[in-house]
């Protein structure tokens, strides 16, 4: 079931920061790798219910789309100067912008439920 | 913004994260303690990355927070063991002032053993090992910063000592005392005569010294057989490590995204992606932005872009 949960957030930096705790206490013997993967198959489940049922921001994004590509279901979008425009009308912009994106809806949730 | 609730959500995540794995945990046989550690570290890299201002938040988590702040007291109160260990460094001293007299020795002792009677009896045998005597005046105290600084980020040492890596980290700190070791060493043949005298009125008292004499063994071995091996493999693991990782990464990173010097990066889902020409538009949910440092977090995202 955990399965059905997308990894890829553990690439965020919550994740990272998880991932290198998880590494230092293997590193010392503390845990097993085995205990570590459920503790990161945890995560992918926690993030996600935290992210659906907490966060309600809406924003948007304006660009130029420099590469897109959808691969296994999955896009990938690198955006050249990106300019996201947050609810308080606070405008975040930057040089470059990668947008890794899964699948969403229906495709996953009768796998997760 | 929505860069201001992303504390309370990192909160919410580890918490429950922590909350979920405790069974886990305890099917595996892994003491709590690990999983606090584990907590702490966690906490620690999520607020060191500076992704949202943590400082401010905390506040209304407050009692979530609890738990953590105890950890890190847990870890302090475990300090004292340790700095326990450098008051025996000054004992060895008086007892090198023994040779003068003996009576004194046996003084000084039961002056040490109001707290630590028992320990007190086994801090003659480390005598040779505090080889700290020489170096003392010195670098006693450097050596007592430098352990107190190297234990509290490290996991308690009995859970560091099973592993060969853990080891060398561990030997870090006794590295420290081997260093003033050699010039003591002269002192050891002084201090080992005296040490069955000791032992003879402490016979009585054996049982009880025994857990502080495990402690000084193992100080001993590893720092004393171990140094040259464990910083080899130090040396190796860091090597291999570091450039492999390193190469790799950035490898791939420069061959994937070409200009990659910054990691600003959205972790998402879409729920389309439409194009009419070269206008792109998409609905992104459930987003983690990562831009110029700061994490953004979104439910929803409309993009319009063109290509």
């Amino acid at each position: 079931m955990a399965s059905a949960y997308y990894e890829f957030y553990r690439g965020s930096s919550i994740g990272m920061a998880l991932t290198d705790s998880l590494d230092e206490l293997i590193t010392s013997g503390s845990i097993t790798p085995q205990l570590a993967m459920k503790v990161l198959q945890q995560f992918d489940k926690s993030l996600a219910d935290t992210m659906v049922k907490m966060v309600k921001t809406k924003t948007t994004l304006r660009g130029h789309l420099h590469t897109y590509r959808l691969c296994d279901d999955v896009w990938t979008f690198i955006v050249k100067h990106p300019s996201f425009k947050m609810e308080s009308n606070e405008v975040v912009s930057a040089q470059r912008i990668k947008i890794i994106a899964c699948k969403n809806g229906d495709a996953i949730e009768p796998g997760k439920k | 913004m929505s860069n201001k609730i992303v504390p309370a959500i990192y909160r919410a995540v580890i918490d429950d994260v922590i909350l979920n794995i405790k069974n886990e945990f305890e099917e595996f046989g892994v003491s709590e303690d690990v999983l606090a550690e584990l907590q702490h570290k966690w906490e620690k890299k999520v607020i060191e990355s500076h992704v949202a201002e943590f400082e401010s938040a905390p506040p209304p988590p407050t009692q979530q927070y609890a738990p953590a702040t105890h950890h890190v007291h847990m870890i302090q109160q475990a300090h004292p063991h340790y700095s326990a260990h450098n008051p025996y460094a000054p004992m060895p001293a008086q007892n090198g002032q023994a040779p003068q007299v003996k009576a004194e020795p046996v003084d000084s002792r039961y002056i040490l053993g109001g707290p630590q009677g028992v320990a007190s009896h086994y801090a003659l045998p480390p005598l040779p090992g505090p080889t700290l005597n020489g170096a003392r005046p010195a670098a006693v105290h450097p050596g007592g910063h430098q352990s107190v600084l190297s234990f509290p980020p490290g996991p308690p040492p009995v859970q560091q000592q099973p592993q060969a890596p853990a080891q060398s980290s561990a030997t870090a700190a006794p590295r420290a005392y081997n260093a003033p070791a050699p010039p003591a060493n002269p002192a050891q043949p002084a201090a080992v005569p005296r040490i069955p005298q000791t032992d003879g009125p402490s016979d009585s008292s054996d049982d009880s010294p025994s857990p502080p004499q495990s402690y000084a063994p193992r100080s001993s071995h590893p720092s004393l057989p171990q140094p040259s091996t464990s910083q080899n493999s130090v040396v190796d693991s860091e090597a291999i490590n570091s450039d492999l990782d390193d190469s790799d990464t950035e490898g791939e990173d420069d061959a994937d995204e070409g200009t990659a010097g910054d990691t600003d990066i959205v972790f998402c889902t879409y729920d389309k992606v439409a194009r009419v020409k070269n206008k792109w538009k998409c609905i992104l949910k459930d987003g983690m932005i990562h831009i110029n440092g700061k994490d953004y977090l979104f439910a929803r995202c409309t993009g319009e872009f063109e290509w």
